[in-house]
């Protein structure tokens, strides 16, 4: 008995201790990204620029910025130890939220009536005054909107961060709920593991309710946003954190803006395809600098040619899985989502269930999942189609339910008035409501997917037991790049992560604006 | 002999009968204050009623309760003698905002109305395109709703309703959410087709907040009160088709339905 008490106190304190670095790395996230969100946004070349670089940084998994950390806060010393370790992980954390809430501000300054800077105009508004009381409030709807997203991407790499490892070194802090979730997986005691999970769940709906729901509630009050959204079935649905992301990357990806009038400067009145224009701009630019720089190098030194085969096949082989544990989840989601959405009657019950269950990231069941299939050939392959799968799943199911909430209820009321059945009501109203849900969702998805495969794909217990390797794929870029990481080979490393942002890119560019074009033509 | 006459009695008798009975319609949201309170009227063959009231009060929901969409909280809306529970065919709905599948073209749009006809396919896709011809959207048959004005997508939300040939239209506020000149036209076609029965609809119930589209349609009037919806007056209309705004007999009946509405 007193043993359980203990480690719940335990548990207690490392929950409390990750959920302290989580806020303190969402307020500098939020500093961060209104100083570049509203630079971005009030000027035109600075957006053109910052933007389809946030993008990329966006895509790039959470180890990318491990030598730095290393470099800036732990090796030099000048921070004591333990400040420097909470200083890193803090800084790895803001690295995987702080895009999202830039977008956010970006967004929403770009969005604010032209009548608000008027105002700052006729009444004299010092440039201090125009960002507290205009720019500021503005963003702040976003801001809170875009934070409760970024904390669940932050507790997707609560792991990663707490345990970070370049070269030989691997430092992990000594507090931390996703140190000592690893740590119980392995020490083969799952009821304390599934105790530590619990403890998790509870301050993630904790949070969810205690901090995002208020803030959320508050800062909507002003009634600054949303306005244009029409009376629809399922307002009284429970927010999820997707439904943000859903209309970012629609307002992103839509590259059919309907003009809007009101907006800061006139000669903006299509800001996406201005921004179109300006990734154009910029993708150019930085594919000519980087196939001149690639090829010098490649000429200098030959063995980067086998760096870059390696890495050529090592995202084959990573696109062919993510890929199909995608096609996996669209079997599964589209029915799913069907009923939840048109047929269940208790569809708010089932996705309170799901978004509890959504709130647990993949990272966390990485070691039980890992452990359970251990006995199954092919268990590494095993391992990373459960991971890909949990990290796609849920942006599909949540973006197709948020979206559904902007459908007119009337068309409810048209399946019945017209008696609409079966089959009929499958292909022309219910696939056919879905399918923009379904495309923004797996956009996500799929980039979740990409972020997931460094964990998904090669597991070890390094950080703590010194070294087993639990599971692992043959090929795959998620191994190449913590292989190329744990060996010290940085150039490994930086060719992995160049050759997977390049793949991203391309497949935005050339699958997911293209379907999205055609998509907005009809859904407008 | 006497039974001759006593057959006419009857014939008129049926003729005269209503088509939808709204029989002491109560609805309340649960727990909440009373939406509709005791409201009964009746609308018989050819006839064109309007329910007319503030923003709010509550038209929409009797509407959707005769449709079969809402059930009432007590009371029952009755088609030629039968309680309604579910919406049922012969009775049509015009929706406010169009009610267009955006993800449809005009005609797979007007197609979902024959959805319960036994029909093939192809004589669907020919029924609902003759329609569309007739109505007067040659030419848009395979356009998406969004590249369509607003008076040509209540046309398409029309047709929809009346493809199947249904007895009853109900219309929510059909005209308001296109610009007053084609609400003009939409309203002059309306009362041509019905009129001159050239579609299959002879009862209309249509709810709308104008006086003046109410009078220029409608042979009787249904006036409701604002929270909760009570009926004030039922004022029928009897000025000739088409009916001209300027006239004196529809002013004076205009002004009666303000008195009523405000009294």
């Amino acid at each position: 008995m007193s043993s359980l008490v203990s480690l719940i106190i335990l548990l207690l304190i490392d929950a409390s201790f990750s959920w302290i670095r989580m806020f303190i790395a969402l307020f500098f996230s939020i500093i961060i990204s209104l100083i570049i969100g509203i630079y971005a946004a009030r000027s035109e070349t600075s957006g053109r620029i910052i933007v389809p670089i946030l993008d990329v940084f966006e895509t790039l998994p959470i180890l990318t910025f491990f030598p730095f950390v290393i470099i800036v806060f732990v090796a030099p010393g000048i921070l004591p130890t333990y400040i420097g370790y909470n200083a890193a992980v803090i800084f790895l954390i803001i690295t995987s939220m702080v895009w999202n809430i830039s977008f956010g501000v970006y967004e929403a300054i770009r969005t604010l009536p032209k009548e608000f800077i008027e105002v700052a105009g006729l009444y004299h508004l010092t440039g201090w005054q125009r960002l507290t009381k205009i720019l500021i409030p503005a963003s702040m709807p976003h801001v809170v909107e875009q934070s409760a997203l970024s904390w669940s991407i932050g507790l997707f790499y609560l792991v990663t961060s707490e345990i970070f490892s370049t070269g030989g070194s691997t430092l992990y802090t000594v507090q931390g709920i996703g140190v000592e979730l690893t740590k119980l997986a392995f020490s083969n005691n799952l009821g304390a593991y599934l105790a530590g999970i619990v403890v998790f769940v509870i301050f993630v709906v904790a949070t969810r309710f205690l901090f995002f729901r208020p803030l959320e509630k508050h800062f909507n009050k002003s009634g600054m946003h949303k306005s244009s959204e029409r009376l629809t079935i399922f307002k009284r649905m429970l927010d999820f954190d997707t439904y943000s992301r859903i209309l970012k990357l629609h307002r992103r990806l839509s590259s059919q803006a309907k003009p809007e009038t009101k907006k800061i400067q006139p000669e903006i009145t299509q800001t996406n395809k201005i921004r179109k224009r300006s990734y154009r701009y910029l993708y150019v630019m930085a594919a000519i600098a980087l196939i001149g720089v690639i090829a010098y190098l490649f000429v200098l030194y030959p063995i980067l040619g086998t760096y870059e085969y390696e890495a050529l096949i090592s995202i084959l082989a990573s696109l062919a899985r993510i890929w199909f544990a995608f096609a996996v989840i669209l079997i599964i989601a589209i029915p799913l989502c069907t009923f939840l959405i048109f047929i269940s009657k208790h569809s708010e019950s089932y996705m309170l269930l799901f978004q509890i269950i959504a709130s647990i990231p993949a990272t966390i069941l990485l070691p039980i999942v890992a452990l359970a299939l251990s006995p199954y050939p092919f268990h590494g392959e095993l391992v990373a189609f459960v991971v890909f799968f949990l990290s796609g799943i849920w942006y599909i199911v949540f973006s197709v339910i948020a979206s559904s909430r902007t459908l007119s209820s009337d068309i409810f009321d048209i399946k019945k008035l017209f008696h609409v059945k079966g089959g009929t009501a499958f292909r022309k109203i219910y696939l056919k409501a879905i399918i923009p849900g379904l495309v923004t969702g797996a956009v996500t998805a799929i980039a979740a997917e990409w972020n997931a495969s460094i964990v998904a794909e090669y597991f070890t217990t390094t950080a703590i037991y010194g070294g087993t390797l639990v599971s692992s794929v043959n090929i795959g870029i998620g191994k190449f790049l913590d292989t190329s990481l744990s060996s010290g080979n940085l150039t490994l490393m930086f060719i992995g992560l160049v050759n997977l942002t390049v793949m991203i890119i391309l497949v935005n560019m050339f699958l997911w604006k293209r379907l999205y074009s055609r998509l907005s033509k009809i859904y407008g | 002999m006497e039974k001759a006459v006593q057959q006419t009695v009857q014939n008129i008798r049926v003729n005269r009968m209503a088509v939808v009975d709204v029989e002491h319609i109560v609805f309340a949201f649960s727990g909440n204050a009373t939406i509709i309170n005791d409201v009964t009227f009746s609308a018989d063959k050819s006839e064109f009623v309007s329910i007319i009231g503030p923003s709010g009060c509550g038209k929409s929901t009797l509407l959707r309760i005769m449709a079969g969409l809402i059930k009432p909280t007590s009371g029952r809306v009755m088609y030629h003698g039968r309680e309604i529970t579910h919406p049922v065919n012969g009775i049509s709905f015009v929706f406010q905002d169009f009610g267009l599948l955006p993800w449809l073209t005009s005609t797979e749009n007007v197609k979902l109305g024959l959805s319960l006809m036994t029909i093939s396919e192809e004589k669907k896709e020919k029924r609902a395109r003759l329609l569309l011809d007739k109505i007067g959207l040659h030419g848009f048959e395979d356009s998406y709703p969004n590249v369509l004005s607003g008076g040509m997508k209540q046309r398409v939300g029309l047709a929809r309703a009346i493809v199947s040939d249904p007895q009853v239209l109900l219309m929510d506020e059909p005209f308001s959410s296109v610009d007053e000149l084609t609400a003009d036209a939409l309203r002059s076609d309306v009362v041509d087709m019905l009129k001159n029965k050239k579609i299959s609809v002879s009862s209309v119930i249509m709810v709308t907040h104008n006086v003046e589209e109410a009078v220029e349609l409608s042979d009787k009037i249904v006036v409701l009160s604002d929270k909760p919806a009570v009926i004030k007056k039922i004022i029928s209309v009897e000025i000739k088709y088409p009916r001209s705004r300027r006239s004196k007999e529809f002013m004076d009946a205009a002004d009666n339905v303000y008195a009523a509405l405000t009294g």
